[in-house]
């Protein structure tokens, strides 16, 4: 297991290599606009666009620009300065990660506290009513987009906009250290929009994934041993249903950031996927990187996570 | 050209790209458009409270050398005091910093400031403004560490003025400071609009025994540790550091406490005034409605939401439109063929669905129409003389294009069916709404004459700074420029654009290439023309020769829509593209 | 009085296809300390009769009428409540395959404990003792050890040892064996068969085996029920049977057990064609189209199940001689069957 471990960071951490290359060479090759141009204006002197040129390095070939990216990486956790503002991206990036941790591990947990029990109690009476409403709405939840079904939530729920004034309103988020109160509140549409669609495709994933397991054999046999019907779905039941599902949602990690980008834009929120959104718009490539990577990070350490997870939820699956 | 609104040109330093907002009927409606009057109350308005202005987008620089975007311009003025500046209703500046307005020698290559006595910089500098400190803002706006985008442009007349930038501050020979209430401009030959350049925020003064330190490198960060002029200033701490700017989220201004009302025609009644960033602006626009906050600084309210707002007749007079001083326009590519030739661009101008073009940014409520550039903002200073709203070249019922009309044009290029029939040509256009839409409605029309039109969709920054911006990459059609002037002087609308000596390697904006040696001589002649009523008239035909030209086809003059809760009283910047003035408005 | 007693049992599901008619009126009766051989195809409702004696088939789509009394109550339609401290306590069953039967998530010895566990209230170190003794029992070695293994650690025939002594860690008055032997090889088939024979002699426990192996039935049952299509045809002692059996399907299951001078099949197909799919039942006789003696009657109406003598119940339209005359022929044509 040690030795595995070692391994796979090692591959993530070529992984993560290639992706800052590969975002390089995007930025490079697809056609993305002129930074020192931008920064200059367009009523800029051509001498001056050419020394902010030269002043964001450029000028040097681009696999020359790789090379000190990398090197200030390596040697000192330095994510490079921004096109735009030259604020350091580390420093941009680390202080808008309280917000952007706030929304999406809150959002996983709202995923997962929806997605799982109303799965697991469309899986217990499968057509009756109940199920059918609740599969039927996740259909509603998974064919929203993120921005619609964010913009409709604030109408309909945050105070001042809100027909019903309920939650705290866009840009009303705040640090948890300022005030936990109005930190929670401002985030219960956020969670509720960003876990929507994983919610209830979780559902219908735990309710098929339930339906499936409840008719193995080893169910008959926990059911032949006399045990209390409760405890063959909570026990027996849900422990093999749900481990694929717990796994997978490791891996849809990424899509989560993704949806935060979005949930952080209509919400008004300052984190990490706001900055992504900047830097694209602003095609500030060491925002990009840094975001990139960011993400990457997440992504590839989450799977690396539920791998090694996997080893101890399925006793079959042995790492060497 | 400055910036309008955030997101389609993206927030770059002074990277003054037309932008989502517009202009249209100067807060009148001759479009169907009906907007509450523009009302200004210069007096009288209630002191204390708080406004909060919402944005999409951030600031581009809180540096007032670097700052370069309509919607930063709405704190700059209010926190710095350039020479001269504006009232809120109004296109003429006035004197600011300036005791009053500037005198220009016969031979029109000096010209004299006197500064006001009594104005004094903001915390911890505390000192009174002298004549120095503004030669020396002017000095750093060349300076590449700060980044100023318009220095070069307006004060390169200088004598002395550097052409080569590098990372220092130079000393100006020709920016002279025989008193300390006293400067003197020595120009290298004469400028029309140099006094107008002078309500810059670059004019505004930074001392340079504080600013130095902040000034080295290859980044200035003056702007983290400003001081201000003006009755707001940034909030900062004791030593100056800059605390109530959060990138992205929030500026907060408060009052400067050693401005002395006495110096000033701002009244200034509100004690405080937030910046909240980053609004979707359906979100922005319905909190504003309902008091969360009390205007919009960088987003126009979505097309659907005003159209609500104004059949609404208890919330229509919330709404105001103010015209942007500039105009979208399809640049064609006059240095290749087939857009050599006048009578196929003038086949183009003729055939081009202007309605449904604007159909694509929201219809009628985005602004009137365009049938030449300089925008009606201008009035007199050159609109009228280019002919009002009277001159259309190329008309067409409905603005939806004339087929028969540019098919005419075809046989006089030599297309004898009326069809053209050469090679596909090229358009490099936005690869997002609504410019990717306009792009289309451009193809569909010309394809009507014959035309076979290729897309190739980008973002729009990469549209400017890597096609359209530069010559040996241009396309043969540019389908989403446009420009805003930074003030109503005709040259900072057309000169930049349409002048055959501005057309540059790189970061062009002569999307036409147009080099027309009599165009060109016009505007050198107009350009140092003192005489204001002369050089007005000069710049309105030199419009009409270029629209005639068809280098470019402007098709809309957009409106700055401007939405203000119930809780305050209006002040719409009619010189800003309708930014509102917080210096004037009040908490009711 | 029988231990079991099942009376006239229908078990019908509701499918997108239409109604599966499972099982049409089996009857049976089991006393302590026998085993009743229970054999079919595959899908001739053997192990649905089973499963729901144990209330193991109350879907939602299911109808189930009858009776089966066990211990003085009728399981049909007792609460699945009271079911439960029938379930595993006095009814145990074991299943085809061992490695799907067992949780793969939990260790074997904690789903034993589990077992025990729900039916005593016993401390958790003493159900592993008794665990333990259990797995020792049915011939695991170091049962300790083998307590902490997950399913898929074991062999298939450990695995099936395994279910034995969850099944049997309770002294259960009835062990359910559903093909208990198929997925095993030949040799660990015989083992585990030897071991329940033991254990039934040991602790006096009835056994309902299931199989399609009459060659398992053999060696194994004391009496022999036939199933076909939901329907019991013939049901005799084992040495009857074997000797004078009277129903044309039974004929063809014995002339396809499996012999060591002949290729082992996995599956039987003792008789051209195939069985009936249980949605659309044939009219007449259910074994008429794949019967080579059904006479005109079989066509059209079903034969009761009737006795030709004492304890050996038969159901067909063919009359006693023929019947006897016919098997006769067959056991000269194949003096295999003379056994």
């Amino acid at each position: 297991m040690g030795a595995y471990i070692v391994r796979r960071v090692l591959w993530a951490i070529l992984l993560l290599l290639v992706v800052s290359f590969l975002t390089f060479v995007i930025f490079n090759v697809f056609p993305s606009a002129d930074p020192a141009a931008l920064r200059a204006g367009r009523n800029a002197t051509p001498a001056l666009v050419e020394q902010i040129r030269r002043n964001l390095g450029l000028d040097k070939p681009f696999y020359t620009q790789y090379w000190y990216y990398l090197k200030g990486l390596v040697e000192h956790f330095n994510l490079g300065y921004s096109y735009y503002n030259s604020e350091s991206v580390k420093s941009e990036i680390f202080s808008r990660l309280p917000a952007t941790i706030s929304v999406t591990v809150g959002g996983f947990i709202v995923w997962m506290l929806i997605g799982i029990p109303v799965g697991i109690v469309s899986a217990i009476k499968p057509r009756s009513i109940l199920d059918r409403v609740m599969m039927g709405g996740s259909l509603v939840a998974i064919s929203a987009p993120v921005y619609f079904l964010g913009l409709v939530s604030l109408f309909l729920f945050a105070k001042g906009t809100g027909q019903l004034q309920w939650f705290g309103a866009a840009g009303s988020y705040v640090p948890i250290s300022q005030n936990p109160g109005t930190w929670f509140d401002s985030l219960i549409l956020p969670w509720l929009t960003l876990s929507a669609a994983f919610a209830a495709f979780y559902a219908r994933m735990t309710r098929g994934n339930l339906i499936e397991t409840m008719h193995e054999d080893y169910i008959r046999t926990a059911r032949a041993k006399g045990l209390r019907e409760s405890r063959v779905i909570t026990k027996h039941g849900l422990r093999a249903a749900l481990t694929p599902i717990v796994t997978m949602a490791g891996m849809d990690i990424g899509l989560l950031l993704g949806g935060a980008i979005l949930t952080e834009i209509v919400f008004n929120i300052p984190g990490v996927g706001r900055y992504a959104y900047l830097a694209i718009t602003n095609s500030d490539l060491p925002a990009i990187q840094g975001t990139v990577l960011f993400g990457a990070f997440f992504i590839v350490f989450a799977n690396l996570f539920v791998d090694i997870l996997y080893a101890f939820l399925d006793p079959r699956v042995t790492y060497g | 050209m400055r910036r309008r609104t955030a997101v389609v040109v993206t927030m770059v330093a002074g990277a003054l790209a037309l932008v989502a907002a517009g202009c249209g009927g100067g807060g009148k409606s001759s479009n169907g458009v009906q907007g509450a009057n523009h009302t200004l109350a210069q007096s009288g308005g209630k002191k204390g409270g708080t406004i909060t202005v919402l944005s999409e987008g951030d600031i581009d620089h809180l540096d007032p050398g670097a700052a370069y975007y309509q919607f930063t311009y709405a704190i700059t003025y209010v926190t710095q005091r350039p020479l001269l500046a504006y009232k809120p209703n109004s296109i003429q500046p006035v004197p600011d910093l300036a005791a009053s307005m500037p005198t220009v020698s016969k031979d029109g290559k000096t010209v004299t400031v006197h500064i006001r006595h009594g104005i004094k910089f903001s915390p911890p500098v505390n000192r009174a403004v002298t004549s120095a400190d503004v030669k020396y803002a002017i000095e750093r706006g060349f300076d590449a560490a700060v980044g100023n985008g318009y220095a070069g442009a307006y004060f390169g007349v200088i004598q002395g003025a550097p052409t080569n930038i590098g990372n220092t501050v130079p000393s100006i020979s020709g920016i002279q400071t025989p008193d300390k209430y006293t400067i003197v401009f020595k120009l290298s030959k004469p400028s029309g609009i140099f006094v107008s350049a002078l309500q810059e925020p670059l004019t505004a003064p930074v001392p340079a025994e504080y600013a130095r330190k902040f000034d080295k490198g290859k980044s200035s960060s003056y702007g983290d540790h400003q001081v201000a002029t003006g009755p707001y200033m940034v909030q900062n701490n004791a030593a100056g550091k800059i605390t109530g700017y959060t990138p992205g989220r929030q500026i907060v201004l408060v009052r400067n406490p050693n401005w002395n009302p006495k110096t000033s025609w701002r009244p200034a009644y509100a004690d405080k005034i937030v910046f909240k960033e980053g609004f979707d602006p359906t979100v922005g626009a319905k909190q504003i409605l309902n008091g969360q906050a009390d205007v919009n600084g960088d987003f126009p309210p979505p097309a659907a939401t005003m159209k609500q707002i104004l059949s609404n007749s208890s919330q229509k007079s919330q709404l105001e439109f103010t015209p942007t001083a500039g105009s979208r326009f399809v640049a064609l590519n006059t240095q290749k063929p087939p857009f050599n030739n006048k009578y196929v661009r003038m086949a183009v101008a003729y055939v081009l669905d202007r309605n449904s073009m604007r159909l694509t940014r929201g219809g009628a409520i985005d602004g009137k129409i365009a049938t030449h550039f300089i925008d009606p903002s201008f009035g007199s200073h050159g609109f009228n003389q280019a002919g009002g709203y009277g001159f259309n070249p190329f008309p067409s019922p409905n603005n939806s294009g004339d087929v028969a009309k540019a098919e005419a044009m075809l046989k006089k290029a030599g297309f004898k069916s009326g069809k053209y029939s050469g090679p596909q040509v090229t358009q490099v256009a936005d690869n997002s709404p609504p410019g990717s839409n306009t792009a289309a409605v451009v193809a569909n029309s010309m394809e009507k004459i014959g035309f076979k039109v290729k897309t190739i969709s980008v973002q729009h920054s990469a549209m400017y700074t890597r096609f359209c911006g530069v010559p040996k990459n241009a396309p043969n059609i540019c389908p989403n420029v446009g420009w805003l002037a930074d003030f109503h002087e005709p040259q900072a609308d057309l000169d930049a654009n349409f002048n055959g000596k501005n057309i540059l390697p790189a970061n062009n904006v002569n999307w036409s290439q147009l080099n027309d040696p009599k165009i060109n001589a016009l505007m050198e002649k107009a350009k140092v023309e003192l005489n204001p009523e002369k050089r007005w008239a000069e710049w309105g035909q030199i419009d009409k020769m270029i629209t005639e030209s068809a280098a470019a086809i402007p098709w809309i003059w957009e409106n700055g829509p401007t939405l203000y809760s119930t809780k305050v009283t209006h002040a719409s910047e009619l010189w800003n593209g309708g930014e509102p003035d917080v210096s004037f408005m009040s908490v009711k | 009085m029988a231990l079991l007693e099942i009376e006239d049992l229908h078990v019908s599901f509701k499918t997108i296809d239409g109604v599966v008619r499972a099982v049409e009126g089996v009857s049976l009766s089991l006393d302590a300390r026998k085993t009743l051989g229970v054999v079919g195809e595959s899908g001739s409702g053997k192990s649905v009769t089973a499963q729901t004696i144990l209330g193991l088939t109350r879907f939602p789509n299911a109808t189930i009428s009858g009776r089966i009394m066990f211990d003085g109550h009728d399981l049909l339609t007792m609460s699945t409540e009271h079911l439960r401290d029938v379930r595993g306590a006095r009814i145990a069953m074991i299943f085809q395959d061992p490695l799907s039967s067992l949780h793969p998530f939990f260790k074997v010895g904690h789903q034993i404990v589990e077992a025990i566990r729900v039916h005593e209230d016993v401390p958790r170190d003493l159900a592993k003792k008794r665990t333990i003794e259990a797995l020792r029992s049915v011939g695991i070695p170091s049962p300790d050890e083998r307590f902490e293994s997950f399913p898929h650690e074991m062999s298939g025939g450990m695995r099936q040892r395994a279910m034995i002594a969850m099944a049997l860690a309770l002294r259960p008055d009835i062990l359910i064996a559903d093909e208990p032997t198929t997925a095993l090889d030949v040799t660990v088939q015989a083992q585990v068969l030897e071991l329940i024979q033991a254990l039934r002699d040991d602790f006096g426990t009835a056994v309902i085996l299931i199989t399609h192996d009459l060659g398992v039935v053999a060696q194994m049952a004391d009496d022999v029920m036939v199933m076909y299509a939901g329907r019991v045809l013939e049901q005799a002692p084992r040495d009857t049977l074997f000797t004078e059996p009277e129903h044309p399907y039974t004929w063809g299951l014995l002339q396809s057990i499996p012999r060591l001078d002949a290729p082992r099949t996995d599956r039987l197909s003792p008789i051209a064609g195939s069985p009936p799919s249980l949605i659309n039942v044939p009219r007449g006789c259910t074994f008429h189209p794949r019967c080579p003696y059904a006479p005109p009657p079989a066509f059209e109406t079903e034969p009761p199940l009737e006795p030709s003598q004492p304890g050996h119940l038969v159901r067909c339209h063919l009359p006693i001689e023929e019947r006897r005359r016919l098997w006769l022929a067959l056991q000269k044509e194949h003096p295999v069957l003379q056994s």
